[in-house]
């Protein structure tokens, strides 16, 4: 019964890690066969600047967009888990940008993004004159300035949070009516309600989804940075780190050097995974029922 | 019965409250008292709408007619958080993330009592009703006896105007059962509080209460003491509700005629009722009978006898002196042990 699995997971999944394991300690160009460098590669990353920024984009990108993105997922679920009026289409319309194929998603944005033409900078100069927006200030130069690319991928993946949304919205959903009933006859306010019953309720789905969220940002900034960006404003401002191992694999052709930086993004993984093993076995205790 | 005399001032009470749910009508028009310090017990079969009474004396439920006073308040627009009210959940519903000393001061925390007040009153709630050694623990913890006592704790905490019980003791075993309820019914003496306890178990009504509302599809069908309720019962329902197994109940014409000099008041279609204690076996003039099957509980036996109008009857004996399966017998009765009832309207008719 498990054999397809296992056959798939072997293929697809530790094969290719071992391999490139292997590789982090080859210099291999895809066209000669590899040849043995020992741990030149890593003392190489080590010193190497653009892959320092593209670590540091890397982690910037995770620490900023994941709590937004939770936040967002988090505020959306406890405002629409009801069954009141224009819920639903709220909650479709909460979902639907993460249906949209990844490519697709990037050509819209690159659209909305225009600083000329694109609908956002449009309607933040609204109201205000030449060019400028109501509070007389320019417009975010979302492609070209540094600071403003970054939070165009940032905000691009703030709305990629559906998955999250609908799993806290299933949360919520779960937790017993009674006790917000007990609540409600303590007379505890909303504010008290959210602080001392749903938070902390929801703590362990929270966490989990944190943690998982923080292993994907390592992926869903690939695309965006991609095809909207394109790694840029020059020289780095949106290299990420999968952005840099992409480049330095396929179109540098250095293949151990990019396997080594993959060394390091498995790390970030396992490290966060590590995490997610704690958090989990220290809430089963917190919440055995 | 119905028609008792309201005043604004007890414990709690209800003037004339509808209540739906989804549309359906689960409340009719409910008139209903509790004295302050009193224990009333309402009692009635699932659907009755005994939950929904507690709910909307809560103000989880919303009336659509009538009115809620407690405590001599008109509560009926106020909010649940204002109604100064304690409710006890089947379910226990504590916080699985809190202690139990978080748990029960949780209404006062909130409240914005100071920490070190609400921790000294959650350990005296806690010593009141034996739970002071959990405080420490997590509900996940604890057994479901002990959850009982800790969400107890939580509403006597804040010493509200009215105790709402919603079947507290049906998710604990018989041995716990039968000691919890005895702990309630001290517990409530000590603190002379007013409270509203509801329960499908006619043995913890008639244990427990000072009096007894018996529910039935949303109206009170009786109100009484328990020894009322027993041996009064106002309806063919209450009759047949309280008391296991059931009181008998027969067309006043025909299926066995009652020795001794009938009450006043015969006339017309009437039903008598007899509980299974009250059944004489073996009266040489009594209605003939077949034995069907015979259940012994302990020194007693409970003989469930066809007559011959095929009427099904039940009697209690002495398992000593049991009779067999498919013996005949001679089944008899005392006016005396028997309640009648109109069989159009179900009521009680005479004393």
């Amino acid at each position: 019964m498990l054999a397809p699995y296992l056959v798939g997971l072997v293929g697809l999944v530790l094969l290719p890690a071992a391999v490139t394991l292997a590789l982090a300690f080859t210099e291999y160009d895809l066209v000669n066969p590899p040849s043995w460098a020992g741990l030149a590669n890593v003392s190489e990353l080590v010193t190497d600047p653009v892959f320092r920024v593209a670590l540091t984009n890397s982690l910037v990108f995770a620490l900023v967009a994941v709590p937004l993105r939770v936040l967002l997922a988090l505020g959306l679920a406890l405002l629409l888990h009801r069954r009141s009026f224009g819920s639903r289409p709220a909650r479709v319309a909460a979902l639907l940008p993460t249906a949209v194929p990844e490519i697709a998603y990037g050509l819209l944005w690159l659209w909305l993004f225009n600083p000329l033409y694109g609908p956002i900078n449009q309607l933040l100069r609204v109201g205000g004159e030449n060019g400028l927006t109501m509070l007389g200030r320019t417009p975010p130069q979302w492609l070209t300035d540094p600071t403003d690319a970054r939070a165009a991928i940032i905000l691009m993946s703030v709305f990629t949070m559906g998955e999250t949304f609908v799993v806290l919205l299933a949360a919520r959903r779960a937790l017993p009516a009674d006790v917000y009933e007990v609540a409600a006859l303590e007379d505890a306010t909303g504010w008290d309600v959210f602080r001392r019953v749903t938070l902390p309720l929801m703590a362990p789905v929270l966490a989990l989804l944190v943690v998982r969220d923080l292993i994907a940002s390592l992926h869903f900034s690939f695309v965006p940075a991609f095809v909207v960006t394109d790694g840029g404003p020059p020289p780095y401002a949106t290299t990420y780190l999968s952005l840099f191992i992409y480049r330095t694999g396929f179109e540098y052709l250095r293949y151990g050097y990019a396997a080594a930086a993959t060394l390091v993004m498995m790390l970030l993984t396992v490290a966060a995974v590590v995490l997610q093993w704690r958090l989990f076995r220290r809430y089963r205790a917190f919440y055995r029922l | 019965m119905s028609d008792v005399d309201l005043t604004h001032d007890a414990g709690l009470t209800l003037d004339g409250v509808s209540a739906a749910y989804r549309g359906v009508t689960v409340l009719q028009q409910l008139r209903l008292t509790v004295a302050r310090g009193e224990l009333l017990v309402v009692l009635g079969p699932s659907g009755a709408g005994k939950s929904t009474l507690l709910r909307v004396v809560a103000g989880l439920e919303p009336v659509t007619t009538g009115r809620v006073w407690i405590a001599g308040r008109d509560v009926t627009a106020d909010r649940p958080g204002r109604r100064n009210v304690s409710m006890v959940f089947q379910s226990y519903a504590l916080f699985p993330h809190l202690t139990v000393a978080e748990n029960i001061a949780f209404g006062l925390v909130v409240r914005d009592v100071p920490k070190v007040a609400a921790r000294e009153r959650a350990r005296t709630a806690a010593e009141q009703v034996g739970a002071a050694h959990l405080l420490g623990r997590r509900p996940g913890q604890l057994s479901g006896g002990e959850r009982q006592r800790v969400a107890l704790a939580r509403a006597l905490v804040r010493e509200p105007d009215v105790f709402l019980l919603d079947e507290p003791l049906s998710n604990l075993d018989l041995a716990l059962r039968v000691q919890m309820r005895a702990e309630l019914r001290a517990l409530h003496d000590r603190l002379g509080a007013t409270m509203a306890h509801v329960t499908h178990d006619q043995t913890e009504a008639l244990v427990l209460a000072d009096r007894i509302a018996v529910l039935r599809d949303g109206r009170v069908e009786q109100v009484g003491t328990p020894d009322e309720i027993w041996h009064t019962p106002a309806s063919r329902f209450v009759a047949g509700f309280v008391g296991s197994p059931a009181m008998n109940v027969l067309p006043g014409s025909g299926p066995i005629q009652p020795s001794g000099a009938p009450p006043a008041g015969m006339a017309g279609e009437r039903e008598i009722g007899f509980r299974p204690e009250a059944v004489v076996l073996g009266e040489p003039d009594g209605a003939a009978a077949t034995v069907d099957r015979v259940e012994v509980v302990g020194t007693d036996a409970y003989a469930y006898l066809t007559l011959r109008a095929g009427n099904p009857v039940v009697a209690r004996v002495p398992a000593a002196h049991r009779p067999a399966r498919g013996d005949a017998v001679r089944v008899g009765v005392h006016w005396a042990d028997t309640h009648v009832f109109d069989a159009t309207t179900g009521l009680r008719c005479a004393a």
